[in-house]
């Protein structure tokens, strides 16, 4: 087992009695895409706040490049790892271009002003993220779609190796949620960044990450390549829902049927090709 | 390759320039505030070569107004300065200098000392001025013990446990406001209110070198306090020491606000207005905001303690009335004019 993110042995409660996450381990290799997924309450955003350094765990260790994370101090940490959580509320009306140069704090000098090189990691950013067209406006102006582009962009700018997001598409419609992780992908395959996102959209997952996590309410989780992992069996298990299973050319899809949904009649939740 | 946004973003020079332009503001402030009053004085004749003693313009001048301007300046620098930055760590548009308790905390100190009696001097301060101090710092101390207690930065523990205090506090002041003497409470009230006087030239250096000691400080911190405004989380994965951060941050903030208090009893909605107003002209980036804070504080407080002693000239009003009656109707314009500009308001 070895990889840029190495979790071991993991455990972690909010209350002594329940335990959210139970020894839990998995490698992700540098330069590959992770989805976690899992329903409600099975404790992906947890685990991303586990991975981020924002919890500490009850049990086992998580490193990052070889080192325990709770070794790094929090510039040391952010120079490694960045996160994208979900629907950061700005408080005060600042602009995308001040939001995302926000990412180069630590390194900005004595007098807090940023470097030219600081200045070029954020062009590159907003250029990558398809934000620079409206870098000048105020982050409240902008679209849930655009918006998250733009902590994306932040979190890009502050040039990590490995890149966290909780749900990141959770608010954007269907283009929106292909172009994140059109972007994202793009991130990895063009600047070798180590992604790990969480989300409920399986689809996107199965089209997306190499490889999957998923987790179960019961503490169960099953870590492999996305297309071992993710299977109709598997997520009706995990889901406790009835899952009707296609594929359209290279893409399996999932659709969940409900029991008063319109056709479940007729599908009678067979799997089956288009 | 240069774009519009990148150049909208604050360089140096802009600091500069902008801070200087607003010191100058500052300057002609204070020498035009100082020529006001229920007395005529000129410059010339205040520094004309004649023998100073038998020269009354100067020594209104400089025995009695300059004092006065000079604590104007450095109490309203230190609460819109230390309301700016309870802004920004709180992340709540509401909080002022005193939101964590600092003015019941200081309010009940100089109760007790009226109440008490006391009529000592610590370094020529009165025993109102040292236990309000004591009264200011011993209750934010008190607010973040019982804030940290009830989460590790949990910004809303934080403000309840100032909401307490303050309410606490307060039914403290009123029990011996209710059994004390009626001259008493009425000194009290008074400084409840907000006053100025002339103050020793000592103690307004020192006070002078505190309080732009500490604007300094906090500036150094701005950048750090930008990324905060986005929430602790962000700001930690931001790589900003967020614990390190928080801690100069409220003990400079409380610390200000504390040697501001002390020094001229509780002056209201300076901390509130001012730090809204300057961001809502300036923008929200606290390197700018922190020292533009600051100056525009000390403008406004000048010019509110000038109307405070000619308006109803010989006898003088609270300063504390008259920002509120000032500053209230200012900030409403500010806010209908600008308010596309603040995110909160969406």
């Amino acid at each position: 087992m070895s990889g840029i993110i190495e979790v071991r042995n993991l455990s972690f409660g909010y209350t002594s009695k329940s335990a959210v996450l139970k020894d839990i381990g998995f490698a992700v290799p540098s330069r590959t895409f992770l989805g976690i997924v899992g329903p409600n309450g099975a404790g992906k955003s947890t685990l991303l706040n586990l991975m981020s350094g924002a919890l500490k765990p009850r049990s086992g260790t998580i490193t990052i490049d070889a080192a325990s994370i709770e070794s790094y101090s929090a510039q040391e940490l952010a120079a490694r790892v960045a996160v994208v959580r979900q629907e950061s509320v700005p408080i005060f009306g600042f602009s995308v271009m001040e939001t995302v140069l926000m990412a180069r704090t630590p390194y900005f000098g004595a007098a807090g002003f940023e470097s030219q090189a600081d200045r070029d990691i954020v062009k590159d950013a907003l250029e990558l993220t398809d934000t620079t067209a409206f870098a000048s406006r105020p982050l409240t102006s902008l679209s849930s779609g655009e918006r998250q582009r733009v902590f994306i962009a932040r979190a890009l700018a502050q040039n990590s190796p490995i890149l966290l997001l909780d749900e990141p598409t959770s608010f954007l419609d269907l283009k929106h949620q292909v172009g994140i992780y059109d972007l994202l992908k793009a991130a990895q395959l063009e600047k070798g960044k180590t992604i790990v996102a969480v989300t409920h959209d399986i689809n996107l997952a199965c089209q997306y990450c190499d490889e999957a996590l998923l987790l179960g309410t019961d503490n169960s989780y099953r870590h492999g390549p996305a297309n071992e992992v993710l299977t109709a069996e598997q997520i009706k298990e995990v889901f406790d829902v009835r899952i009707f299973a296609g594929r359209v050319g290279q893409e399996r899809f999932f659709m969940p049927l409900g029991k008063r949904a319109k056709d479940n009649a007729q599908t009678n939740a067979k799997t089956g090709k288009i | 390759m240069r774009t519009e946004a990148m150049d909208q973003l604050l360089r140096p020079k802009k600091l500069i320039v902008t801070t200087g332009l607003a010191l100058g503001v500052l300057v002609i402030v204070m020498v035009a505030c100082s020529l006001v009053g229920s007395e005529e004085i000129s410059l010339r004749t205040a520094f004309s070569r004649s023998d100073a003693a038998s020269n009354p313009d100067h020594e209104i001048l400089v025995r009695v107004r300059l004092p006065r301007i000079i604590l104007a300046c450095l109490v309203g620098a230190a609460l819109a300065c230390s309301g700016a930055v309870f802004q920004a760590l709180l992340r709540n548009p509401l909080a002022d200098p005193y939101i964590l308790g600092i003015s019941s905390g200081a309010g009940l100190g100089a109760m007790i000392a009226v109440v008490g009696g006391l009529n000592w001097t610590l370094w020529g301060r009165s025993p109102i001025a040292v236990f309000a101090f004591a009264g200011a710092l011993g209750t934010v101390w008190l607010v973040w013990f019982i804030g940290r207690l009830t989460g590790k930065f949990h910004v809303t523990g934080l403000l309840l446990a100032g909401v307490v205090v303050n309410a606490f506090f307060s039914a403290v002041i009123m029990f011996l406001t209710s059994i004390a003497k009626s001259e008493q409470v009425y000194s009290t009230i008074f400084w409840l209110m907000g006053n100025m006087a002339e103050e020793d030239f000592l103690v307004l250096w020192v006070g002078a070198g505190c309080v732009i000691g500490g604007i300094a400080a906090l500036f150094f911190i701005s950048p750090q306090l930008n990324a905060l405004s986005f929430g602790a989380e962000d700001a930690r994965s931001m790589g900003v020491n967020i614990a390190r951060t928080r801690t100069i941050a409220f003990a400079i903030a409380a610390g200000i606000t504390a040697i501001a208090v002390s020094l001229s009893g509780l002056i209201g909605f300076v901390g509130l207005v001012v730090p809204h107003a300057v961001r809502l002209v300036f923008g929200p980036d606290h390197r700018l905001m922190v020292p533009l804070s600051g100056i525009v504080g000390a403008i406004f407080l000048v010019v509110a303690d000038t109307l405070a002693r000619t308006i109803i000239a010989p006898a003088q009003l609270p300063v504390g009335v008259v920002t509120a009656i000032v500053g209230g109707p200012v900030f409403l314009v500010l806010l209908v004019k600008h308010s596309r500009k603040i995110g909160w308001l969406k």
